[in-house]
């Protein structure tokens, strides 16, 4: 399961597990949001290619109108996804 | 060794991670291993449900081995196509040249010790397996994958 949730703004919680049956949710939630939005990492178990696609996706379009996603709280292991993933080269990431 | 099969769709998601950490639990493997193992699996899982093109339901095998886990996936009347050896993806490029597709199989042999691939004709099964263990420490160095077609006998 996922959800995501406003908890101030420009700041978003996401807890759960990222993967491919929930990236839509993901997706849907983040479109939505405009500007600099910082997502809260701290509840977020578990990644997979389909999330970091998400993020991605959130990134260009974000940066695109002079925003950015910012990554916080991120989990050793998914660190060292968003590493493989040459992530720290696009994204400001804070590990937790 | 624990085995379950899973039905070609992506919400099977759910309930082959509840088979993963459950068979973790009972084979007591090192819950550490467990982020990695799931990263494959699913990876591959939807590797297999979006281009494999059959109808068959997935099996998936996970039993312990020295020290962590080893996995075995078995999917049926499908065309030969060798996971290990997809495209390597450019993970450097800047942000508007990158794009997702391919990411999970470039990533698959970075996060496990090993990863093999076998085709058998003319059953048209693949079996693909790979291990994850607590000896090899997190590292750039993809995992080995030897990959031989083989005639099932």
């Amino acid at each position: 399961m996922l959800t995501c949730e406003q908890t101030a703004p420009g700041v978003v919680l996401i807890a759960g597990r990222l993967d491919a049956a929930q990236a839509a949710v993901a997706q849907n939630f983040l479109d939505a949001l405009p500007g600099t939005v910082t997502l809260d990492c701290t509840a977020l178990e578990y990644i997979s290619s389909a999330g970091l696609g998400v993020l991605l996706k959130t990134q260009k379009r974000l940066k695109s109108s002079g925003g950015e996603l910012r990554l916080t709280k991120v989990s050793q292991q998914i660190f060292h996804i968003f590493a493989l993933a040459g992530f720290d080269q696009i994204f400001r990431i804070e590990a937790a | 060794m624990p085995s379950r099969k899973f039905a070609r769709r992506l919400d099977a998601l759910e309930g082959l991670f509840e088979f993963s950490s459950a068979t973790f639990r009972q084979l007591e493997i090192d819950a550490s291993l467990l982020f990695a193992i799931d990263f494959a699996l699913e990876e591959l899982f939807t590797n297999m449900v979006k281009y494999g093109g059959s109808k068959a339901q997935i099996l998936i095998e996970i039993d312990a081995i020295p020290g962590g886990a080893k996995v075995v996936m078995v999917d049926e009347d499908v065309d030969f196509f060798d996971v290990t050896n997809a495209p390597p993806v450019d993970t450097d490029l800047p942000l508007q040249e990158r794009n997702p597709g391919r990411l999970g199989l470039h990533l698959i042999p970075k996060v496990v010790d090993t990863i093999e691939y076998r085709y058998f004709e003319p059953e048209r099964r693949c079996r693909v397996s790979f291990t994850k263990t607590l000896s090899r420490p997190e590292q750039q160095e993809p995992a080995n994958n030897p990959n031989n077609p083989a005639q099932e006998s």
